[in-house]
């Protein structure tokens, strides 16, 4: 982002945000709800892939681990309630450890691929566990604190956490973790060359991009009230890597920005016609031809090499 | 600077476009199912069924003199698109009551908000037995059989008959189990002779079945329960047919001997397959049935399957309810509509009062040629009365309160 | 269930058969995505959308032709070309100016092309059902040890082997595999030497489009058409290309041949979910050779 364009948003951003559930009527509130924590999940999601460059194609899987993890805590354990918003996370941070240790060994297409293998079997789990899980039919009228089950409160919390999950998000990439990753995305060989352990780093970004895309799923229980096994499988995978792309995976707020877009899209096209699919294909299609980087690509001058055929 | 402007600028009036939903003089029906995807040749006639009856009514003045409109939304057959159409429906359409949708998952979800919110909400097509059994609830009515349901229904036209070795097999989802265990079940109790040798289950959208039809004839049963559903029906019988499973061994699916199964196959569907279906437009032969189909024909160029008869009769209930009610007063509606019995093409239905579900006949049936028609048909039909097949209010009542 | 016995019988060797035919019906979609990502280096998930269109397009051309053993013969031909005509104007129109971004922004674009192609189906042949029937020729089954296999099964069995020897011959035999195939390693180099890499680009995609519709013209007797199509064969082929290794005709037979039998062999030793075992056996590859069973390309 341009430095001048920075303060005005820090400024104006915020009290629009805040303002919202006042000015806009209820349905409008709830989307702009799935709309962040969508955000929240590109953001995530593009830790492992913008920052880290990992063919992280499988995130759906965290996103869904976490919304199950909180559902089941809520429904089934007698536990209060902040209790079950820190174990979906967690368990979508200890998911992406497990499968992270396993996968890291292979490169690009291959870990992406070994990834949506290992994602599948525990959606299959997930969908044929119907005593536990609720199988194919989800779990729903999940009980909620008074204070954010209804609309305008589920709004406030999800911005809370979003706003503060992007934050460190942010001062992660920032720091000078975040800076060795994109070395490490940038040229493994030269960064294990100077004594950067490689695989390590890149687990330590999977298990945070696995573990915020926990909290986004979190969220959706929270919003939704409800939890179903579609939310963790690959066709949702590759939606979340659509809305990074299109949004610019070389940028931070990149997803934020494709995230917004097709969900608001999806939404509000869905309601007006019955061809959605055309309407967002031709979209997408205009972007990758006129934007080759995403949307936001265009403010950003890409300070990576591109890949050399046969490397 | 300027692109983002603008971006954002785009962004916010798309927040603008939204429905405008004002309700005033009419009826306002919202309508969340699947318009896209396979699950679209059912639903299409859900809502072709409910037109044909809503302009009837409309043409005859309407319901306590407004007209009655109707909105749809697709759901991609996906419970979270389901759940967002319905709130748009709700919130931003501000429709009377919401109708839909084929997918269980996303009809348990929308019943949960139609509680929270208190709008009625008729479910169509889905078959759960929860939707009106352990999850149901005073907002939520079924216009069609469920799991449970057929599973009764088959249950006690098999338990006459002398199979005793089965074999259970199906498309490896929710739908899928609850079917086979609804019919094997309830045989057990009624025939605890009968016994299970083994199960097999498949991915759903399989298309190749001969893996499995092998060594289901390997192990003899004298008679297999096919759960299958949605598009499993039509592949699981081409591979009836070109195997001659169907000649082998007696089997039977959830809704074989429904048109919407056996007229993609034309002549080729395979015959001798069991089934139950709660339509068939060319039984029972009465005055009802015939100008039903009659007049669906008449407007849509094709004959009426399930579906129809499901939107159909929503849109009588719905009307007659609020005719009722004598106002368009939610509270109302729903207290008008318990126990209302309303004729249909397939006889009287009554809207039960303690569970909100629907009693309609269910067919049960085996498929034959015909020389009269391009697709096989069902023969031997014995028709079971609702009140026969379906759980008493009382086990209802128990399944609710755990 | 007595699986040490099940193992052994002559359910085996009926079960062994019927994967085989499985796989070829994998193995032609496979190696059109084979050829694309490993050549091209697009990961094509529109595949799936033209595998529908030419199950859809099948049915046309038995529907105009009337039925019958020669509509169905014609339908195996032209529908594979319809759907190489539509590969073609993807790649003229769109890829040819694409190939120097991002793979994955090429993904975004083969994502979009996905949606097209599905709403696009949707508006051609609307939402019902169709249905292909097997022809007369093929109808019912023959008897192996006393189990049903149908005849379109042996024929599928027929026809892999025929089309795997003939993208073989295409691939080491003609001048255009050979340079299809330096393309893939070193896309330049070729360029470098004087060789148009454009139209070579084009007929690879246009031959990996042809062999989508392919599998889907073949499919369409055994199955429902419908729309959704699209998803169910995109993931299993991505993963027996992977598994077979990128570009590699061979990788593909050998990935699907893995798909198809351990399906089938699965369902006899664990009845209940034999659906797990191909991703069993691609997580086992993956583990133990992270690269693929056979050379790729890049």
């Amino acid at each position: 982002m341009r430095r001048s364009a920075a303060p005005l948003l820090l400024l104006l951003l915020p009290a629009t945000l805040l303002a919202l559930p006042h000015v806009l009527p209820r349905f409008h509130t709830y989307v702009a709800s799935i709309v962040l924590l969508t955000a929240l999940l590109a953001t995530s999601l593009n830790l492992a892939i913008g920052y880290t460059g990992l063919y992280q194609f499988g995130h759906a899987v965290f996103y869904g681990v976490g919304a199950y993890g909180t559902a089941l805590m809520l429904t089934r354990s007698g536990m209060p309630a902040p209790i079950a918003f820190l174990v979906g996370p967690l368990a979508a941070a200890a998911l992406s450890l497990a499968m992270g240790v396993i996968c890291i060994r292979l490169s690009k297409l291959y870990f992406g691929m070994l990834q949506i293998s290992l994602g599948s079997l525990v959606w299959a789990v997930v969908y044929r566990w119907y005593s536990f899980t609720g199988g194919d039919d989800g779990i729903h009228g999940i009980p909620l604190p008074d204070a954010i089950a209804s609309t305008k409160g589920a709004y406030y919390f999800t911005l809370a956490v979003t706003a503060l999950c992007v934050f460190a998000m942010y001062r992660i990439v920032r720091s000078p973790f975040g800076k060795v990753i994109q070395g490490v995305r940038d040229n493994p060989v030269r960064a294990a060359a100077i004594g950067v352990d490689v695989k390590l780093h890149q687990l330590a970004s999977l298990v945070i991009a696995g573990f915020f895309g926990g909290v986004a799923g979190s969220l959706f229980v929270v919003v939704e009230s409800s939890v179903f096994p579609d939310m963790m499988f690959w066709t949702f995978s590759l939606e979340v890597l659509i809305m990074c792309l299109l949004g610019g995976m070389y940028t931070f707020f990149g997803p934020f920005v494709g995230a917004s877009a097709i969900v608001l899209l999806r939404v509000f096209a869905s309601v007006h016609t019955r061809y959605w699919g055309l309407i967002l294909g031709t979209i997408l299609t205009l972007v990758i031809i006129l934007l080759p980087d995403g949307v936001l690509g265009v403010f950003v001058r890409r300070s990576v090499p591109k890949e050399t055929p046969g490397a | 600077m300027r692109k983002i402007t603008w971006f954002s600028a785009v962004v916010l009036s798309m927040f603008c476009i939204a429905g405008s939903g004002v309700a005033g003089d009419t009826i306002k029906v919202g309508f969340v199912d699947t318009y896209s995807g396979p699950a679209t040749t059912f639903t299409n006639d859900v809502l072709d069924g409910f037109k044909m009856a809503a302009e009837k009514i409309n043409a005859k003045g309407g319901v306590l003199g407004k007209k009655i409109t109707w909105v749809t939304r697709d759901d991609k057959f996906k419970p979270d698109i389901g759940l967002t159409m319905a709130k748009e429906l709700i919130l931003s359409e501000n429709v009377d009551l919401l109708v839909g949708t084929i997918n269980s998952a996303t009809a348990l979800a929308v019943s949960d908000l139609c509680r929270k919110e208190k709008v009625p909400f008729l479910v169509t097509f889905s078959k759960s037995d929860k939707i009106t059994g352990s999850m149901g609830h005073r907002y939520v009515f079924g216009m069609n059989e469920n799991t449970e349901m057929a599973g009764r229904a088959t249950a006690r036209a098999l338990a006459k008959r002398k199979f005793v070795k089965y074999w259970i097999a199906g498309d490896d989802y929710e739908y899928g189990h609850a079917i086979a265990n609804g019919v094997f079940d309830h045989l057990k109790t009624l025939n605890p002779k009968v016994e299970l040798l083994g199960q097999s289950w498949w991915k759903v959208g399989e298309t190749d079945f001969t893996p499995y039809i092998t060594q289901i004839l390997a192990a003899k049963p004298d008679f297999v329960i096919v759960a299958t559903g949605g598009g499993g029906m039509v592949n699981f019988q081409k591979a009836a047919q070109s195997t001659g499973f169907n000649r082998k061994v007696p089997f039977y699916q959830h809704t074989a001997i429904e048109l919407s199964t056996l007229m993609p196959q034309g002549k080729n569907a395979p015959e001798g397959v069991y089934g139950t279906a709660n339509y068939l437009f060319y039984y029972p032969d009465t005055k009802e049935n015939k100008a039903f189909v009659e007049e669906f024909r008449k407007a849509y160029n094709r004959y009426p399957k399930s579906g129809a008869l499901y939107g159909y009769m929503t849109a009588e209930f719905i009307a007659k309810s609020f005719e009722k009610a004598g106002k368009v007063d939610r509270e109302k509606f729903i207290d008008a509509m318990e126990g209302m019995t309303l004729p249909s093409p397939v006889g009287p239905m009554e809207m039960r009062a303690c569970d909100h579900q629907v009693t309609l006949p269910m067919f049960f049936g085996v498929t034959k040629t015909s020389a009269q028609y391009d697709f096989l048909i069902a023969g031997d039909i014995v028709s079971v009365p609702g009140k026969d097949y379906m759980p008493s209010c009382a086990e209802v009542a128990k399944a609710r309160a755990k | 269930m007595d699986f040490a016995a099940n193992l052994f019988s002559a359910g085996t060797l009926s079960q062994i058969l019927v994967g085989l035919s499985r796989t070829t019906i994998l193995f032609i979609v496979s190696s059109g995505m084979s050829l694309i990502l490993g050549v091209l280096r697009i990961p094509n998930v529109a595949h799936g959308s033209l595998y529908m269109i030419g199950a859809f397009a099948a049915w046309s051309v038995i529907q105009f032709l009337g039925g019958g053993l020669f509509a169905f013969l014609a339908a195996m031909i032209v529908a594979p070309l319809i759907v190489a005509a539509v590969g073609f104007v993807l790649e003229r129109g769109f890829f040819s100016y694409l190939y120097e971004r991002e793979h994955l922004m090429l993904l975004l674009l083969t994502f979009a092309f996905m949606l097209i192609l599905g709403d696009l189906v949707k508006i051609v042949w609307g939402p019902e059902y169709r249905s292909v029937t097997v022809p007369a020729f093929f109808q019912g089954s023959a008897e192996i040890f006393g189990l049903p296999l149908p005849w379109y099964n042996l024929f599928l069995l027929l026809v892999g082997p025929c089309i795997a020897v003939f993208l073989w011959l295409v691939i080491n035999r003609t001048n255009f595999g050979k340079i299809a195939r330096a393309a893939a390693v070193d896309g330049e180099m070729v360029g470098a030497v004087g060789i148009n890499t454009g139209w070579i680009f084009a007929f690879t995609f246009v031959l990996g489009s042809f062999l989508a519709g392919l599998g889907g013209a073949l499919i369409a007797p055994m199955v429902n058409i419908s729309l959704g199509m699209d998803h169910t064969l995109i993931m299993e082929t991505f993963l027996i290309v992977i598994i077979g290794g990128l570009g590699n005709m061979w990788g593909a037979l050998l990935g699907s041949l893995i798909f198809g039998l351990t399906q089938s062999l699965g369902i006899l030793v664990w009845p209940q979910f034999g659906i797990a075992f191909p991703y069993l056996a691609v997580v086992a590859v993956l583990v133990v050779r992270p690269r693929g069973l056979l050379r790729s390309t890049w």
